[in-house]
C-alpha cells in the first residue's frame, strides 16, 4: 500500500512528459474551413504534438525547470516553444509559430505574375465592351453571352445587336474568358520569438523579449485603374513584410513601491513599395497603387506605484512614444498625374504619443472603497503639411483651365480645371478623462457602486490652414451606478445602469482644411474666396438649402452657389464635391445620448447544478444628427447551464441572443436645374415622387423630400451550445468529451426612400419623342435588401483511452457545416456589374467532416 | 550562510507537511500537484509554502472538520474567502508585472479574485494557455464566446489567439483593460502596417479602430460593425456618397432594370452596392501614402 500511495504522490508531484503521434483525414476541400486552423485542404495530415519537461525534482536543491512544445506540427498552425530556468534567478525563452490565414480559393483574374508587384493582361486581351451599348466604353458585362449579347436600345428601339456586334461579342469573350485563372489567396505569419528574464536580486528583475515576425502571401484588392473608363480592378496584391517587436523593463518591487522603465520599440517593414497593373481598358498604360509605409514606432514606459497605508494606493504611468514614417513616395506608372511636380520625395512622418495616467484608490472607511482616475493622451501628429497637385486616376488635364493658374504664379492654362489641389490633414487628438468611483457595502452581501467620468477630446491637425476636424472639441460626462448583491444563499446578481452625454461643437466646414485653394480667389469674376463666400453667408459647402431661385442670381452667389447649388469643386481645387449635406454629423464625433444597461443573475440551484442569465443593453441616440447615423441599439442576451454528478462528469448547455440595430439617413440631393424635359421637348411627365413634372423635379433636385432615404439595419444572431466531459470510463481508462455549437446570423438592411430614373426611351431626337401621357422620368421606391444568413454547426467529439500506465490512443471526430448565403457575390459574377472586372468569387458553403487517431506516449 | 539547497527545499518542505500529513496523494482533489508548478519549486526561496497563502490557519490543524483555513481560494467552497483577502494574499507576492494597474482595475472592483481564473494547484492553469484561456473568459464573457463563432472573426477558436493578446484582466492604462495605452497601440501590435502615419489619413482610423471593426466576431467581413456601402455612409454624403443604395439597385433591382423597361444590355447596377461596395475603388481605407491618394484609390 506504502508503494502505491508513494506511485500516487509521484504521479501528481513529478512533471508529466508526452509525445502524440497520429494521422487525420480531412473529407474535402475547404478554404473556410481551414481559415485559421490548417486543415483546407481534402485528405491526410499529419497530427505530431510533444509536451516534454524537465528539470530539478520538485523536492531537491535544483531550480532547474525547462520545458519545450510543440504543437500542430503537421500543419500551417504549428507552434514549438522551449523555455528554460533557474526558477528565482533568470528565465529564457524562445517560441516559433505559423499562422495561415486563408481568404479565398475561387478568387479568378484574367492578370499574370500574381505574387510580384507588376501584373500584366495576357497577350490576346481583348477590351470587353458591349458594342451595341457604346463601341469605346470599357463594359465587363460582354464577358457573359447573356448579357454582351443581350438586346439593347439602339435610337429609342431595342435592337438585337448585329452579326458584326455579335462576332465583336463572342471574340471578346473567347479571347477574355479562358484567361481568368484561379488564384488562391491567403497568407502566413511565421514568428521568432525570444524573452530572457533576470532576477537581479530580490526586488530588482531584468526582462528583455524580441520578436520577428515575416507576413507573406496573397490578398484581393479593389483599385481604380482609370478615373476616365471609370471601372475598378480587383487585383491579387503582394504580401511580404517584416514587423520586429521589442520589450525591456527594468522592475523593481519594494515593500509599498514598485517602479518599472519599459521600452517598447515596434519596427515594420514593407518589401513591397507598390503594386503596377496593365489598364484593361487601355494596355498600353499602367496604374500604380501604394503599398503600406515602412514605419516604426519606440516608446519609453515609466510606471510608479506607492501605497500610503494598506489600502491606500497610487500608482502613476507615463510614455512617450514616437512613431516615423519616411517611406519613398511612389511616382512611377502615374501618366503625368503631378503636373507640378511633389514637394517632397518623402513624408517625414512623425507621431509624437505622450501618455499619462494616474488612479488613487483608498477605503477611507470599512465598507467604502474609492477610485480616482486621471487619464492624458496625446497623438500628436507633426508630419509637416504640404500641398500636392494632382490629377484623378490616369485622368489626363481637362481642356479648360484651373480657376487658380494665376493666383499661384503659374502660366496660363498649366493646370486644368480638373486638378486636385490638396493639402494633407495630419489628425492630432488629446484625450483628457478623470474619473472617480465610489463602491458601499450598503447591507451584508450588497454593495452600490457610483461613478462619474468626464472626458473632453480635442482634435486638430498641425500646420493645416483651417481647422480639420469635424469637432475641434467633444466633451462627455457618464455616470453610472451599480447594484451587485449575494443576498440570497447562492444567488447573486448585478445590475448596472450608465448614462453618458456627449456634446460637440461640430465644424460642418471643417473639409475645407482639404483644400487650401479655398482661401483664394479664383479666377472668373469672385471678388472673395470660397471660404469667405461662406463666413459671408454663414453657408457651408452644401450650400443654400433650396431649390432653383426664383430670380437670377448675381454676384458672388452667381459664382459661389449658382442655382442654388453647392460649392462648385473647382473653385476650390477638388475633382469631386467634398462637402457634405447640412445636418450630417461624423458619429464618431456626434452629439450623443448614451444608455446603458448591464444585468446578470447566477443561481447554484444545487450543489450539481449552476444557472446564469445575462441581460446587456445599449442605446445610442445621435440626437442632433440629421444626416448619417442617426441611432444604434444593441441586446444581449446569454443564458447557461452547468450540471456535474461527479468530478468525473460535467455538462454545460448555453444559448446567446445578439440583436443589433442602427438607423442612419441622407439625402441623395441633385443640383437644381431649369431643364424642363427629358431627352426631347414633350417628354416632361414624373411618374411617382413628389413632383408630376421634370420642370418642378429638376427645380428641386436639391430639396426634394423624396430623395430622403433611411436604412435600418439589424443583425441578429442566435448561438447554442452544448457539450460534456466524461471522465475516468472503463476503470479510469476513457476520457469523453463532445461540444456542439449552432449558431445562426441574419443580416438585414430595410432601406426606405427613392430614386428618379429617366424612361430609357426618352431620348433626343432622332428617338422618336414619347407617346402623350407617357412618363419621363419614373421614381423608384428603394427596395430592402436580401437578407444574408450564415448557419453554422460545429461538432467535436473527442476520446482518450490508456492502454496502460504509458500508452494511450487519442481519436477526433470533427464536423462543422458552414452555409452562406450573401448577396454581395452576386456583383463578382460574369455579365453582373459593367464597371468592375469579375472575379467570380463564391459564398463559403461546405460540410466538412475530420477525423484523427493519434498514440499518445507519456513518462515522469 | 545560506543553507546548502536541498537542505533548504527539505526545510520548506517539512513545513508544507504540516498539510500535506493530510492533504495528501488521497486528497479528494489533486493538491500534491502543486508541485509541478513554479509555486512548488522547493528550490527556489521566494516559492510560497502552503502556509504562505493558506494562513498559519492553526485553528484548522487543531480542528480540521470545525475550522476553516485562514484564506481558502475555492471559488465553489462555501468558506471561500473574501476576494479581497484572496487577492492580498496573491498580491503579496505579484504585485508588479502584468498586475500593477490591478488596483481600481475594473476586475478588481467588481470582486473578482485571482482564483476566480487561475489555478494554481494543477500542472497546467488552463488560464496561461493560448487554446484553453478563452474558456475560462467565456465563464463570464458570454456574448464574447458567441461572436467568436461568426463567419469573420480573429484566429480565437483555432486556438491561435487569446484573450491575453489584446487585453490584460490584470488592469491596464488603456480602455477595455488593453494592453496598451489605446485601441490603435493595441491594434498595431499585430497589424503595423496600418500604423503609418500615411500622408492621407482616414480620421476615424486614426481616432479609433472600433469605429468601423468589431474585434471578437462579425457577420460582416471584415470584422466590420455594419455592412458597406453603409458603414460608410455613416460619415460621408457628398458627391457619390450622397446616392441611396437599395435592393432596388441590385442585379434584376427596379432601378437597375427601371421598372423593367431597360433592356439587360443597357443595365448597370450599382457599384456601389454590389460586390465590395465602396472598397471596390477606395481601397487603402486605412491610408494612403501615394501622393495622389488623397480619395484612398491609390
Amino acid at each position: 500500500q506504502a508503494a502505491e500511495s508513494d506511485d500516487a504522490a509521484r504521479q501528481l508531484t513529478q512533471p508529466t512528459s508526452v509525445v502524440e503521434v497520429g494521422a487525420g483525414y480531412v473529407s474535402q476541400d475547404s478554404f473556410k474551413f481551414g481559415e485559421y486552423n490548417g486543415l483546407f485542404k481534402q485528405g491526410l495530415y499529419g497530427i505530431f504534438n510533444f509536451d516534454v519537461r524537465g528539470g530539478g525534482s520538485y523536492d531537491s536543491g535544483d531550480a532547474t525547470r525547462w520545458r519545450a512544445t510543440g504543437t500542430d506540427l503537421g500543419l500551417d498552425t504549428r507552434d514549438v516553444s522551449a523555455e528554460y530556468e533557474q526558477q528565482g534567478k533568470f528565465r529564457v525563452n524562445f517560441d516559433y509559430d505559423e499562422l495561415r490565414r486563408n481568404r479565398s480559393d475561387t478568387y479568378q483574374t484574367p492578370y499574370l505574375g500574381a505574387g510580384s508587384d507588376t501584373l500584366t493582361l495576357p497577350s490576346n486581351w481583348l477590351k470587353p465592351i458591349v458594342p451595341q451599348v457604346s463601341g469605346t466604353a470599357i463594359n465587363f458585362r460582354a464577358l457573359s453571352p447573356t448579357t454582351g449579347l443581350a438586346s439593347a436600345i439602339v435610337g429609342g428601339v431595342v435592337t438585337r445587336p448585329t452579326a458584326a456586334q455579335q462576332t465583336t461579342v463572342n471574340n471578346i469573350i473567347a479571347a477574355d474568358l479562358p484567361d481568368f485563372n484561379n488564384v488562391d489567396l491567403d497568407t502566413i505569419r511565421k514568428t521568432i520569438k525570444g524573452g530572457f528574464s533576470y532576477s537581479i536580486d530580490s526586488r530588482w528583475e531584468f526582462k528583455a523579449s524580441a520578436q520577428h515576425e515575416k507576413k507573406e502571401g496573397l490578398k484581393p484588392m479593389g483599385a481604380v485603374s482609370s478615373q476616365v473608363s471609370e471601372y475598378a480592378t480587383i487585383l491579387v496584391d503582394p504580401i511580404d513584410q517584416t514587423t520586429d517587436q521589442y520589450n525591456a523593463s527594468l522592475t523593481y518591487t519594494g515593500e509599498n513601491s514598485f517602479m518599472q522603465v519599459a521600452y517598447y520599440g515596434s519596427v515594420f517593414k514593407n518589401d513591397i513599395s507598390s503594386l503596377t497593373w496593365q489598364d484593361a481598358n487601355d494596355p498600353t498604360k499602367t496604374a500604380t497603387l501604394s503599398s503600406a509605409p515602412s514605419n516604426s514606432f519606440h516608446q519609453i514606459l515609466l510606471t510608479g506605484g506607492y501605497n500610503f497605508s494598506p489600502t491606500t494606493k497610487l500608482v502613476v504611468n507615463g510614455s512617450y512614444g514616437r512613431n516615423t514614417q519616411n517611406e519613398a513616395f511612389v511616382t512611377n506608372g502615374q501618366n503625368n498625374q503631378f503636373p507640378l511636380g511633389l514637394p517632397a520625395s518623402s513624408l517625414d512622418g512623425l507621431v509624437v504619443t505622450t501618455a499619462f495616467n494616474a488612479k488613487l484608490t483608498a477605503k477611507p472607511i470599512k465598507d467604502l472603497s474609492l477610485v480616482a482616475g486621471y487619464k492624458y493622451d496625446d497623438r500628436d501628429n507633426r508630419t509637416p503639411v504640404n500641398t500636392y497637385f494632382f490629377q484623378d486616376a490616369n485622368e489626363t488635364k481637362a481642356a479648360s483651365a484651373s480657376a487658380f493658374n494665376a493666383a499661384l504664379g503659374l502660366p496660363a492654362n498649366t493646370l486644368g480645371s480638373n486638378i486636385d489641389i490638396y493639402a494633407n490633414r495630419p489628425y492630432s487628438k488629446k484625450v483628457n478623462q478623470f474619473d472617480v468611483d465610489a463602491d458601499y457595502a450598503v447591507a451584508k452581501g450588497q454593495r452600490l457602486q457610483g461613478g462619474y467620468e468626464y472626458q473632453q477630446i480635442d482634435r486638430e491637425c498641425n500646420g493645416s490652414w483651417i481647422n480639420c476636424a469635424d469637432a475641434p472639441r467633444t466633451r462627455e460626462s457618464t455616470l453610472r451606478a451599480e447594484w451587485r448583491a449575494n443576498v440570497v444563499e447562492n444567488l447573486s446578481g448585478r445590475v448596472a445602469y450608465a448614462y453618458s452625454e456627449r456634446r460637440v461643437n461640430y465644424d460642418e466646414n471643417a473639409f475645407l482644411s482639404l483644400v487650401p485653394m479655398a482661401n483664394v480667389v479664383p479666377a472668373g469674376g469672385a471678388t472673395v474666396s470660397a471660404y469667405q463666400y461662406l463666413l459671408q453667408t454663414g453657408l457651408t459647402g452644401f450650400g443654400p438649402v433650396a431649390g432653383f431661385p426664383s430670380s437670377p442670381l448675381s454676384g458672388n452667389a452667381a459664382i459661389f452657389s449658382p442655382s442654388n447649388n453647392m460649392l462648385p469643386q473647382a473653385l476650390y481645387a477638388s475633382r469631386n464635391n467634398i462637402n457634405e449635406e447640412v445636418g450630417m454629423r461624423r458619429f464618431n464625433m456626434a452629439d450623443r445620448n448614451r444608455n446603458k444597461v448591464r444585468g446578470s443573475v447566477n443561481w447554484d440551484a444545487s450543489d450539481n447544478v449552476s444557472l446564469q442569465g445575462s441581460l446587456d443593453y445599449n442605446k445610442d441616440d445621435y440626437n442632433n444628427s440629421i444626416y448619417g447615423l442617426k441611432n444604434a441599439e444593441s441586446l444581449a442576451l446569454n443564458l447557461e447551464g452547468n450540471y456535474s454528478i461527479t468530478s468525473d462528469f460535467a455538462a454545460q448547455a448555453f444559448y446567446s441572443h445578439e440583436d443589433f440595430q442602427s438607423q442612419g439617413a441622407g439625402i441623395s440631393y441633385g443640383s437644381n436645374s431649369n431643364t424642363a424635359f427629358v431627352g426631347q421637348a414633350g417628354n416632361t411627365i414624373v411618374s411617382g415622387g413628389c413632383f408630376s413634372s421634370v420642370l418642378d423635379k429638376n427645380s428641386n433636385a436639391k430639396i426634394d423630400p423624396c430623395l430622403n432615404w433611411s436604412t435600418d439595419m439589424r443583425d441578429k444572431v442566435d448561438t447554442l451550445g452544448a457539450g460534456f466531459k466524461y471522465k475516468n470510463l472503463m476503470g479510469g481508462r476513457l476520457d469523453v468529451t463532445g461540444d456542439l455549437v449552432y449558431t445562426y446570423a441574419r443580416t438585414d438592411v430595410g432601406v426606405a426612400g427613392g430614386s428618379y430614373a429617366n424612361n430609357p426611351f426618352a431620348l433626343a431626337s432622332p428617338a422618336p419623342a414619347l407617346a402623350p401621357g407617357v412618363p419621363a422620368v419614373f421614381f423608384i421606391p428603394a427596395a430592402n435588401m436580401p437578407t444574408a444568413t450564415t448557419k453554422t454547426i460545429d461538432l467535436r467529439l473527442g476520446g482518450q483511452y490508456a492502454i496502460d500506465r504509458v500508452s494511450s490512443v487519442r481519436v477526433l471526430y470533427w464536423y462543422q457545416h458552414l452555409r452562406s448565403n450573401d448577396y454581395v457575390y452576386d456583383g463578382m459574377q460574369f455579365g453582373t456589374l459593367t464597371n468592375v472586372i469579375p472575379t467570380n468569387e463564391q459564398p463559403f458553403n461546405y460540410n466538412v467532416h475530420v477525423i484523427g487517431v493519434s498514440y499518445i506516449y507519456s513518462w515522469r | 550562510d545560506n543553507p546548502p539547497a536541498d537542505t533548504a527545499a527539505q526545510k520548506a518542505l517539512a513545513k508544507d507537511a504540516v498539510c500535506t500529513t493530510c492533504h495528501n496523494e488521497s486528497w479528494r482533489v489533486p493538491i500534491l500537484s502543486l508541485y509541478q508548478t513554479k509555486h512548488g519549486n522547493r528550490a527556489d526561496p521566494k516559492a510560497p509554502n502552503c502556509q504562505s497563502c493558506h494562513g498559519q490557519s492553526t485553528g484548522h490543524q487543531q480542528d480540521p472538520a470545525g475550522v476553516h483555513p485562514e484564506v481558502v481560494f475555492g471559488v465553489k467552497s462555501k468558506n471561500v474567502s473574501s476576494a479581497e483577502d484572496r487577492n492580498g494574499t496573491c498580491l503579496g507576492c505579484h504585485k508588479t508585472g502584468l498586475r500593477m494597474h490591478w488596483s481600481g482595475s475594473e476586475h478588481e472592483s467588481r470582486d473578482v479574485s485571482c482564483s476566480n481564473c487561475h489555478t494554481v494547484h494543477i500542472a497546467n492553469d488552463p488560464v496561461l494557455s493560448k487554446a484553453t484561456q478563452p474558456e475560462v473568459c467565456y465563464a463570464c464573457h458570454k456574448t464574447q464566446r458567441a461572436q467568436t463563432h461568426r463567419i469573420s472573426t480573429h484566429p480565437i477558436l483555432a486556438g491561435k489567439m487569446a484573450c491575453s493578446d489584446c487585453h490584460n484582466p490584470h488592469g491596464s492604462t488603456g480602455p477595455k483593460l488593453l494592453v496598451k495605452n489605446s485601441v490603435n497601440e493595441t491594434c498595431y501590435t499585430c497589424h503595423a502596417e496600418k500604423r503609418g502615419p500615411f500622408l492621407w489619413e482616414h480620421s476615424p482610423v486614426v481616432d479609433d479602430c472600433t469605429n468601423c471593426h468589431t474585434p471578437h466576431g462579425s457577420t460582416n467581413a471584415p470584422l466590420l460593425k455594419a455592412r458597406v456601402p453603409w458603414l460608410c455612409q455613416e460619415c460621408h454624403s457628398g458627391d457619390h456618397g450622397a446616392a441611396i443604395n437599395s435592393g432596388a439597385n441590385l442585379l434584376n433591382g427596379n432601378a437597375t432594370t427601371i421598372n423593367g423597361m431597360l433592356p439587360p444590355a443597357n443595365q448597370s447596377p450599382r457599384t456601389q452596392t454590389n460586390a465590395r461596395a465602396c472598397l471596390n475603388c477606395h481601397v487603402l481605407i486605412h491610408g494612403s501614402n501615394h501622393p495622389a491618394g488623397a480619395k484612398f484609390q491609390r
